[in-house]
């Protein structure tokens, strides 16, 4: 069961990393070199404000789920161990 | 008005040297892209592939930019290098691009991601790129520029409206310098309807002369040029004048007549009333295909052929009408070249360039 949910984590955690890179574009960077807690914003991965807004709909687009709150969209967007967490939780 | 600077992107390449090196080496085959909807499974397409430009330094300032942008800010950025104007980015430059079509696949792709997940989950990145002035916004934001921004559409003489408006500029001391050019982008939905409206050349070659059928591929890339109205040492030519319609120019003779035949019209017979003169006629649209604002390249390839002293010959040479063609290249002096463009109506445009005094 515990192997499943660890799994079925991991698979999210991928499925994100290529959305973030060919949803916003990243071209200096594969799925595979974003680091599971590296922070998505500023010394991380570098996004702003746009790519929150784009990450936003792409969520709804993936994994049918709706971000409605930009605060709470702060802490679900630090990096792809908290997205990761969100959509596990929300997803439909 | 003076030509100080160029840049050019298209399928063989980006900048003054790989558009020279067309220019001489002629026609070559373009690829062929799936044509989902229609018979026969490919087209022809003179296609842009951005993966190929060697120096990322711009594109990397514009990942979330499309591809029409990116083409623009290329040439753009390319046009400003080349004007070797020392303190140009210190002048009011004005930028005026024009387009036949803009960003239509961008459109589409806004409008495909309404249908496929509602309103409230369409990207507002694919929408701000679809907005017709993108374009000349990235272009001066990303070459720092202040003057004013416009995005001229008026269909086959998109790029002579666009040229009429910078001189207008430039007599009305509106900017110092103006950045004016054009960018036009092939997609699926425009192939389409090529495809089916127009006579599509199965074996990619244009064929300028033939005027009925006329043979079209389609085209895509960016030209841009830094004009201003200063001192005219070291420019490509001059623009003396850009007629459309009833307005037939100053009549000046040419040492050169290049058509912008290139299968945008199913019957282009009209050219034939331009080209019944002694002047020797070419047509390079087989270098970089069938487009809306084709007629920026023809004013590059006139440009060049100016500053250099060269004239380079037809690629296609096909000629059922019997025209007096530019068979070879040619070192003779030219002090004139008219670029002639008609559209849907017969209505002609004449952009009549002059070599440096």
């Amino acid at each position: 069961m515990e192997n499943t949910k660890e799994q079925a984590l991991s698979q999210v955690k991928k499925d994100l990393k290529e959305m973030l890179v060919s949803g916003l574009s990243l071209d200096d960077v594969t799925p595979d070199e974003i680091k599971d807690d590296e922070p998505l914003f500023g010394e991380g991965l570098g996004l702003d404000s746009l790519d929150a807004v784009e990450i936003v709909v792409l969520l709804q687009r993936n994994f049918n789920i709706e971000v409605k709150d930009m605060d709470q969209g702060r802490e679900i967007f630090q990096s792809v161990n908290t997205l990761a967490d969100y959509v596990i939780k929300n997803r439909k | 008005m003076n030509i100080y600077g160029m840049g050019v992107l298209f399928n063989r390449g980006r900048g003054i040297a790989s558009y020279e090196a067309a220019l001489r080496q002629g026609w070559q085959k373009p690829s062929e892209v799936e044509a989902p909807y229609g018979p026969g499974g490919t087209y022809p397409v003179y296609q842009v592939d951005l993966e190929q430009i060697p120096d990322r330094t711009i594109l990397k300032k514009m990942r979330r930019s499309d591809k029409l942008s990116k083409m623009a800010v290329l040439a753009a950025h390319d046009a400003v290098d080349d004007c070797g104007i020392p303190d140009i980015r210190q002048k009011n430059v004005g930028i005026i691009v024009a387009t036949g079509h803009g960003a239509h696949p961008t459109t589409f792709e806004f409008l495909d991601g309404i249908l496929d997940f509602g309103e409230a989950a369409a990207s507002p990145t694919v929408f701000s790129n679809s907005v017709h002035n993108a374009a000349a916004s990235y272009i001066a934001s990303v070459l720092d520029i202040h003057g004013p921004t416009l995005t001229v559409t008026q269909f086959l003489f998109s790029f002579q409206a666009a040229l009429q408006l910078a001189k207008v500029w430039l007599e009305e001391e509106r900017c110092d310098y103006v950045l004016v050019g054009s960018a036009d982008l092939y997609g699926e939905v425009m192939g389409y309807i090529g495809n089916s409206m127009l006579t599509t050349a199965d074996d990619g070659k244009i064929r300028p002369f033939h005027f009925k059928p006329s043979s079209h591929v389609p085209g895509e890339g960016s030209v841009f040029f830094l004009a201003g109205n200063g001192p005219s040492q070291s420019v490509y030519c001059s623009v003396a004048d850009v007629s459309v319609g009833g307005d037939q120019g100053d009549g000046a003779p040419a040492d050169l007549i290049i058509l912008d035949a290139d299968g945008m019209l199913p019957d282009e017979t009209a050219y034939l009333a331009s080209v019944s003169g002694d002047i020797p006629a070419a047509s390079y649209t087989p270098l970089f295909g069938s487009m809306m604002t084709g007629s920026a390249f023809t004013c590059a390839a006139g440009a060049l052929m100016l500053k250099n002293q060269v004239l380079y010959p037809n690629p296609v040479v096909d000629n059922p009408h019997d025209v007096r063609l530019l068979k070879e290249k040619t070192d003779a002096p030219a002090r004139a070249i008219h670029c002639i463009r008609y559209n849907a109506h017969a209505e002609r445009a004449v952009i009549n360039l002059r070599g440096a005094p």
